[in-house]
């Protein structure tokens, strides 16, 4: 059974992919309130990522949820990159710098500015 | 149906343990055998949980009718029957373990008496009823049941992925038993100092400030999403021939693993509920307990119930997997033993049908989704478009806040999500890391001021 990461999609991110086909691709949640992309994970590779980063894990709903925000990150810029939802290999390419980068994350995020 | 109104404490009447008059305190204290208080820590020397907490939940009542670490016939009572010795409900065992190595030193037998340290500074003393051994393996197992024990509701058998199992398994081969006394009340820091409302006094306040005829309580260790919000106003809609006229938030606070919402965040953002006016703060309230939580599902509401029931409520509402972790029990093992009881366990009835049973009423409350069709916060017995629902998920939630993005109203309150950023810039993470266990378990939840106690 594939399982899958969602891609959530702030007003920047969607500027990205203005235009695209991607673009018929998002999905509508919470009343449209947010929208996401949703990327399938063939099952070796969802054991690969789960591998990779010890806090990710599966939810009830099949989504890999708790990955570092690198590799959302670069989940999204290879999407972007590609005008394509079938990045997974790419991304895993990358997965030394994405660890690398999560490791930091693990002691500080920056908050985001709001009052 | 008649009009309900507060139950009574359990076992009859509140513990209170607590010598606020310092001169009086410091008497008692003169002569004790000193023994600095230690973290229960696990393989990796992580500490899983703090004794002091269970000394303060018990001195001042959550644990009622329980007044100390106990002895060995009431912990076989606990792990047989959920039953003290003196035939009161009580789920978990409390106990002071002390290491071969600590007991040698301390050197205590029946009638001594004890001067508990903490932080350095004396705390609470006990006077020694009973020393005797355990084997923290099978106290762990019997605690939480097995699959061949107790086939109703548990389907693995515990291990060292269960974070409760893990505490009681960790725990030293040796317990002092006796009641304990706290001599140096400790001083709440920021901000739970705001929350800190041990059970008399929060009945106190229901009873006389709120004016609440009927209280349902909610426990939590998250910070609330609307599904909870949800979840507390319609199960507040049970009462007697009105609806519930308060909800009391009680926060689990102990032990945290990564991950987790910070302490702080958690108690904030549930305040923000009836802060920006959600549930108006004259119907709801929110405290704290002191507790490192066991994960104990069914076990686990037992001790829930017995808490809010101490401060005052006359409901509780229980979600699935309430209080859960894994798949180490069913999904409603809570509701099951709330609505039919579990004989394995100790009962033949619903906790609150037996004999010195509890008096609080369960709300078995099943799930809420957000439903783009009804276009609301749904509950899953009356939705009916299955297909289309969208589930809440804790873990997705973190996620969508991890990448700073602001989740949308319809999912977290934005004041709620405000209290989540005002610690995430104080601790430069928005969720607990090492750093903020590395301090939580130097500094604590609490301070005590200094106290000379005069030599014997
Ligand atoms: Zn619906």
């Amino acid at each position: 059974m594939p399982h899958y990461i969602g891609v959530i999609l702030d007003e920047n991110r969607l500027a990205q992919i203005k235009g695209t086909p991607l673009e018929e691709k998002i999905q509508d949640l919470f009343g449209g309130q947010l929208k996401m992309l949703v990327v399938e994970v063939p099952e070796d590779k969802s054991e690969q990522i789960l591998k990779a980063f010890d806090r990710a894990r599966i939810d009830s709903r099949g989504f890999i949820e708790d990955l570092p925000v690198a590799f959302k990150r670069a989940l999204f810029e290879e999407i972007a990159k590609a005008k394509s939802l079938d990045v997974i290999d790419k991304v895993l390419e990358r997965l030394p710098e994405i660890q690398e980068a999560a490791k930091k994350e693990s002691e500080y995020i920056p908050p985001p500015e709001i009052e | 149906m008649a009009k309900l109104k507060m139950p009574p404490p359990h076992g009859g009447e509140l513990v209170n343990r607590v010598i606020e008059k310092k001169e009086y305190a410091e008497s008692l204290a003169a002569g004790a055998i000193e023994f600095d208080l230690k973290p229960t820590l696990d393989p990796n020397g992580v500490p899983i949980r703090h004794v002091y907490r269970e000394i303060v939940s018990v001195c001042y009542g959550f644990f009622s009718p329980v007044e100390g670490s106990m002895t060995q016939n009431d912990l076989e009572g606990v792990l047989k029957e959920r039953r003290l010795e003196n035939g009161w409900v009580f789920p978990y065992p409390i106990l002071l373990d002390v290491s071969e190595e600590d007991l040698k030193s301390l050197d205590v037998k029946e009638g001594d008496r004890l001067l508990l340290k903490l932080k350095g500074q004396p705390f609470a003393i006990m006077d020694v009823e009973e020393v005797y051994k355990i084997d923290p393996k099978d106290v762990a197992t019997r605690t939480f049941g097995t699959p061949e024990n107790n086939p109703e509701v548990v389907r693995q058998p515990f291990d060292e992925k269960h974070p409760g199992w893990m505490i009681y398994r960790c725990m030293n081969p040796y317990v002092i038993a006796g009641k304990w006394t706290i001599i140096n009340p400790p001083k709440f820091r920021e901000p739970y100092d705001r929350f800190w409302l041990p059970p008399a006094e929060c009945r106190a306040v229901i009873k006389h400030v709120k004016k609440w005829r009927t209280c349902i309580a909610h426990q939590t260790r998250n910070v609330p999403h609307t599904g909870h919000e949800m979840l507390m106003k319609c199960a507040a809609y049970t009462g007697d021939i009105e609806p519930c006229h308060g909800i009391l938030v009680n926060a689990i606070i102990g032990a945290k693993r990564k991950g987790d919402y910070p302490n702080e965040a958690i108690l904030e953002g549930h305040e923000a509920v009836n802060k920006y006016g959600y549930i108006k703060p004259s119907r709801h309230m929110v405290t704290f307990t002191l507790w490192d939580m066991r994960y104990g599902n069914p076990i686990e509401s037992l001790l829930h119930g017995i808490i809010r029931q101490n401060m005052g409520c006359t409901h509780h509402m229980f979600g699935r997997d309430h209080a859960a972790v894994g798949e180490y029990y069913d999904k409603y093992a809570t509701q099951i033993l709330w609505s039919e009881g579990i004989p394995s366990f100790g009962f033949e009835a619903p906790p609150n049908e037996v004999e010195k049973g509890l008096k609080i009423i369960p709300q078995n409350m099943a799930e809420f989704w957000y439903c783009p069709v009804c276009g609301e916060i749904a509950y899953s017995e009356n939705c009916g478009h299955v297909k289309e629902k969208q589930k809440f998920s804790g873990s997705f939630l973190r996620g969508m806040v991890a990448e700073g993005v602001m989740p949308p109203k319809v999912v977290m309150r934005p004041e709620v999500y405000k209290a989540i950023v005002k610690w995430w810039k104080v601790f430069g993470y928005p969720f607990v890391n090492n750093k903020y266990l590395e301090n939580l378990n130097k500094e604590l939840e609490v301070d005590l001021a200094p106290m000379e106690i005069p030599k014997a």
